[in-house]
C-alpha cells in the first residue's frame, strides 16, 4: 500500500507530475479537436444545406465514411499517411521537406476531422428545427444574410444544439485516449507507460479511470450550466 | 500501376480473412451486450434503491472512461490480480479475444441501458392503462404491449449503437487481437504502404457498416406499423401460443 | 518512448533521400564545428531524461568524451523517435545518438558511424516454462560468420526445434523482425506490442512463452524484484539482421563528420573508455571489435562482414 503511494506521489519516484500533465494535455487535445471539428461541422452543414450540387454531394460522402470508419483507423492513417502526403506536396511544389508533423497536431486534427462528421449532423438539425417562416421575414424586413445568422439562427441553433454538443463533447474526450497509439503523452499513453515500466497495471489504469470520470463529470456539468445559460430566456 | 493493384489485391485478401474476427467480437458483445441492457433496464425502474443505484454506477463508470481504457483494464490489469491469474478464470482472461469482447459488453451495455430506458419512458402511459384495463398483468403486458412499443421506439438509437460497436470492435488491435485493423496493421510493419492498406480497411469497415444498416433500417420499416403501407403478414398462430 | 514508427519513418525516409543533396558542410579537422545531436532522452540506459530535464546515460557520457575528442562545440536535444530522421535530413540536428543499430535497411537511409558499442539480443522465458531449459544458454552467434561455424549451424536448428509453436512477443517495427521472419517466422508465433511496457506484462503474465530483445534492455528488467519469475535463456544473437552493433546516424554527404568521429570512436575504444562507460552503465562490456585498418573510415562498414565490399575469406 505504501508502495502504492509512492508510485502515485509527487516524489522521485512518482508518477502524480506527469499523469497530471496527462490530464491537461487530454483536455488541449480535446479542446482542440472540438474546435477543428465545430469549424469544419458548421462549414459541412453550410455545403450540406446551401452549397451547390458537388459540394452537398462531397460533404455528404464525408460524413458516411467518417462516421463509418473507426476512430483508431482514421488517427493510425493520419498519423502514418500524414508525413508521406505532405512529403508528395512538398515534392509536386518544389518546397523544402518541412519534417514530421508533431502528434499533436496530428491527433487533434483526426479527432476533429471525426467529430466534425458528427457536429455537421448536430448543426443541420439545428438549422432545420428553425421555422422556415422566420427566414423569410428576416428577409422581408431587409437583414443582410449575415444578420440573419447573428440574429436568428445563431441564437436558436446554440439553444437546441447545445445539450447535442455536449455530448459530442464527451465522445471527443474519449477518442483523445485513441491518441495514445501515436505516442502523445495525454493520460491514457501515461498511464500505459507507468503500467508498463512500474508493472502495476491495476493501479496506474484505475487512477487514469478515476481521472477520466472527474474529467467527464466536470464537463458535463458546465455543459448542463451552459445549457441553462443558453435557455434563460425559456424560463420564467 | 499492374503491381500497385496486384498489391492491393493482396493485402484485401489479407484483410478478408480477418472480417471473421471482427464480426465474432461485434456478434459476441453485441448479444451479451444487449441482455445485460436489458437487465440494467429492469433495474432502472426498479422499486428499491439498491438495483437503481447499482444501474446508475454502472451507467457513470463505463460512460465516463474510454472503452480503450477498459480493455487495458481487463486486459494487463486484472492478469495481474493473483485469483484471476492463478485462478480458473485465467483460461478465459488471458484470451485477448475474450477480453476484449467482456469490455465492449460492460460498456456498451450502459449506452444500450440508456437506449432502453428513454424509449421506456417515452411508451405511451394509454397502451400501459389500456393493457392493464384488459386484464394484463407483469410479464404478459411486457410482452404484449411494452416491449413491442419500446423496440420501436428504441430501434433507431440501437441501431447507431450497432454501428458504434462496430467501429469498437478495431480496439481489439490494440491488445494483439488480429482483427482487420490489427492485421491492417501487421501489413504495414511489412510493406510501408500506409495509405493503400488502411482505405482497404477502412472500405472494409464501411462495407460492414452499410450492410448492418441496411439490415437495420429493414426491420426498422418491417416493425414501424403505423407507417406499413400494407398490413403486415398475419404471424404464425404457433409462435403465438394464446396464454 | 515510441519505437512503434521505426519502419514507418524509415520508409518516409527512403523517399526524403531521394531527394538532391544538400551542400556538404567542408571544414578542415582542426577548426571547431558546432553540431546538434538527437536523442530520445527516454531509452534507458542509453539515454534518460531527468526530471529537471538534463541528460544522461551511456551516450551523453560517452559523447562527452568523443567531442571533446573531434574538437565539436556538441549541443544535445532531446527529440522524439518519430521524427528523428525527419529532423536530420532536415537539418535541424546533425547527429542521431539514439542506440541506433546499424542494419543494412537503415543504411539505405543514414550514414553511420563506426559503431561504439555492440549488444546482443537475448531471450528471456518464465522461469517455470519449458523453454527455461533451452540449450546453448550463453552461446554468442554471430550471424554474420563466414563460413558459418558448424555449432552455430546446429544452435540455430536446435533453436528452431525448442520454439516450434511457441509464442513470441517483441516490440512492434523492432530490429528483430526481419531475424525473426528469416530464421522462426515459419515455426512460431510472434505477437507485436506497441511499447515493451505491455510486452513485458504479457511475459509476466504468461500470455506469451519468450521474448527477444536487447541485452541492455532485458538484463536491468530481470533485476527488478517484480521481474524475478523471469530468467535468461538459449543462445545471445549479434549480426547479420540483427545489425553490426550502435552506431551514429548522419546524414549520407556529411562525411566531413562522419570521420571526426570516426577518428574519436576509435580511440575511445581503443584506449578502454567505452569499456569502462559500458560497465557503469549496461553492467556489461560491450565494446565493439573495430577493423585494424587504420584510417578506413567507410561509415558503418566495422563490424566484421558487415562491410558490403569487403572480400570474403
Amino acid at each position: 500500500m505504501m508502495d502504492d503511494l509512492t508510485l502515485l506521489g509527487f516524489g522521485p519516484d512518482g508518477w502524480a507530475p506527469l499523469l497530471l500533465k496527462g490530464c491537461l494535455l487530454t483536455l488541449a487535445v480535446s479542446a482542440t479537436s472540438m474546435a477543428i471539428g465545430t469549424v469544419l461541422g458548421v462549414l459541412l452543414a453550410w455545403a450540406r444545406l446551401k452549397g451547390p450540387g458537388w459540394l452537398r454531394r462531397t460533404a455528404l460522402v464525408y460524413g458516411v465514411v467518417l462516421r463509418g470508419v473507426p476512430e483508431l483507423l482514421v488517427i493510425l492513417l493520419l498519423y502514418f499517411g500524414l508525413p508521406s502526403l505532405i512529403l508528395s506536396l512538398s515534392e509536386t511544389f518544389g518546397w523544402e521537406a518541412p519534417g514530421l508533423p508533431p502528434p499533436f497536431l496530428v491527433g487533434s486534427l483526426s479527432v476533429g476531422l471525426v467529430s466534425a462528421a458528427y457536429q455537421a449532423e448536430i448543426f443541420r438539425g439545428g438549422v432545420g428545427a428553425i421555422p422556415r417562416g422566420q427566414f423569410e421575414a428576416a428577409r422581408a424586413m431587409g437583414f443582410s444574410d449575415l444578420l440573419c445568422f447573428h440574429r436568428i439562427v445563431l441564437p436558436q441553433v446554440a439553444r437546441v444544439v447545445l445539450p447535442a454538443l455536449g455530448n459530442v463533447w464527451q465522445f471527443n474526450l474519449k477518442d483523445s485516449a485513441l491518441i495514445a497509439v501515436t505516442g502523445l503523452s495525454e493520460l491514457m499513453r501515461t498511464s500505459l507507460v507507468a503500467a508498463g515500466s512500474t508493472r502495476h497495471p491495476f493501479l496506474f489504469f484505475g487512477v487514469a479511470m478515476a481521472l477520466y470520470l472527474v474529467l467527464t463529470t466536470l464537463s458535463s456539468t458546465a455543459f448542463h450550466y451552459g445549457g441553462r445559460y443558453s435557455n434563460r430566456w425559456d424560463r420564467g | 500501376m499492374g503491381e500497385h493493384l496486384t498489391f492491393i489485391g493482396s493485402v484485401t485478401a489479407q484483410l478478408v480473412r480477418a472480417v471473421p474476427v471482427t464480426l465474432l467480437i461485434l456478434a459476441v458483445s453485441g448479444v451479451c451486450a444487449t441482455v445485460l441492457a436489458t437487465g440494467l433496464t429492469a433495474m432502472s425502474v426498479a422499486r428499491s434503491p439498491l438495483p437503481r443505484l447499482i444501474q446508475r454506477t454502472w451507467t457513470f463508470l463505463f460512460r465516463g472512461t474510454p472503452l480503450i481504457l477498459q480493455i487495458f483494464m481487463i486486459y494487463y490489469g486484472f492478469a495481474m490480480v493473483p485469483w484471476i491469474r492463478h485462478g480458473l478464470l485465467w483460461a478465459a482472461f488471458r484470451d485477448p479475444v475474450f477480453c476484449t469482447c467482456l469490455a465492449m459488453t460492460c460498456c456498451c451495455s450502459a449506452y444500450i441501458a440508456e437506449i432502453f430506458r428513454g424509449a421506456l419512458a417515452a411508451v405511451p402511459r394509454g397502451e400501459i392503462e389500456a393493457g392493464r384495463a384488459c386484464g394484463m398483468t407483469g410479464f404478459l403486458l411486457l410482452r404484449r404491449v411494452i416491449a413491442p412499443s419500446l423496440i420501436r421506439i428504441a430501434l433507431p438509437s440501437y441501431s447507431n449503437e450497432i454501428i458504434m460497436m462496430t467501429k469498437s470492435t478495431s480496439l481489439a488491435s490494440t491488445i494483439t487481437v488480429l482483427d482487420i485493423t490489427g492485421v491492417a496493421q501487421q501489413v504495414i510493419a511489412h510493406s510501408y504502404r500506409t495509405l493503400d492498406v488502411f482505405c482497404a480497411a477502412a472500405a472494409l469497415y464501411l462495407l460492414i457498416n452499410a450492410t448492418l444498416s441496411t439490415l437495420l433500417t429493414a426491420l426498422e420499416r418491417r416493425l414501424d406499423v403505423d407507417r406499413a403501407p400494407t398490413p403486415l403478414a398475419p404471424i404464425p398462430p404457433t409462435l403465438e401460443p394464446l396464454s | 518512448m515510441s519505437k512503434t514508427l521505426r519502419g514507418a519513418v524509415l520508409g518516409l525516409a527512403v523517399l526524403l533521400s531521394q531527394e538532391t543533396g544538400h551542400a556538404t558542410d567542408v571544414a578542415p579537422q582542426d577548426t571547431p564545428r558546432t553540431v546538434v545531436i538527437g536523442t530520445e532522452g527516454a531509452f534507458p540506459p542509453w539515454n534518460i531524461t531527468r526530471p529537471d530535464g538534463t541528460l544522461i546515460g551511456f551516450e551523453p557520457d560517452l559523447l562527452q568524451v568523443l567531442c571533446q575528442r573531434a574538437n565539436l562545440r556538441c549541443q544535445l536535444v532531446a527529440q522524439d523517435w518519430d521524427g528523428m530522421i525527419g529532423a536530420l535530413q532536415a537539418h535541424k540536428i546533425d547527429v542521431i545518438a539514439d542506440a541506433l543499430q546499424i542494419t543494412p535497411a537503415r543504411k539505405a537511409v543514414l550514414a553511420f558511424s563506426l559503431p561504439y558499442a555492440i549488444t546482443t539480443g537475448v531471450f528471456v522465458t518464465q522461469k517455470d516454462s519449458p523453454l527455461a531449459r533451452m540449450a546453448n544458454r550463453g552461446l554468442v552467434l554471430d550471424l554474420d560468420a563466414s563460413p558459418t561455424p558448424e555449432r552455430q549451424t546446429q544452435a540455430l536448428s536446435a533453436l528452431r526445434e525448442e520454439l516450434r509453436g511457441k509464442t513470441l512477443g517483441v516490440a512492434i517495427s523492432s530490429t528483430y523482425d526481419a531475424f525473426l521472419d528469416k530464421y522462426l517466422a515459419d515455426v512460431i508465433t510472434v505477437k507485436s506490442y506497441r511499447t515493451m511496457g505491455e510486452r513485458d506484462l504479457d511475459l509476466l503474465s504468461g500470455r506469451i512463452d519468450l521474448t527477444l530483445d536487447d541485452t541492455t534492455y532485458l538484463r536491468p528488467l530481470l533485476a527488478a524484484p517484480d521481474a524475478q519469475d523471469l530468467v535468461l535463456v538459449g543462445p545471445e544473437l549479434i549480426g547479420g539482421e540483427l545489425g553490426a552493433g550502435e552506431g551514429f546516424g548522419l546524414r549520407q554527404d556529411d562525411t566531413a563528420l562522419a570521420e571526426r568521429l570516426n577518428a574519436a570512436i576509435r580511440s575511445a575504444v581503443e584506449d578502454g573508455t567505452v569499456r569502462r562507460l559500458s560497465l557503469k552503465w549496461f553492467k556489461a562490456d560491450a565494446t565493439p571489435t573495430l577493423d585494424a585498418r587504420p584510417g578506413d573510415a567507410h561509415p558503418g562498414d566495422a563490424h566484421p562482414g558487415a562491410a558490403a565490399g569487403s572480400p570474403q575469406p
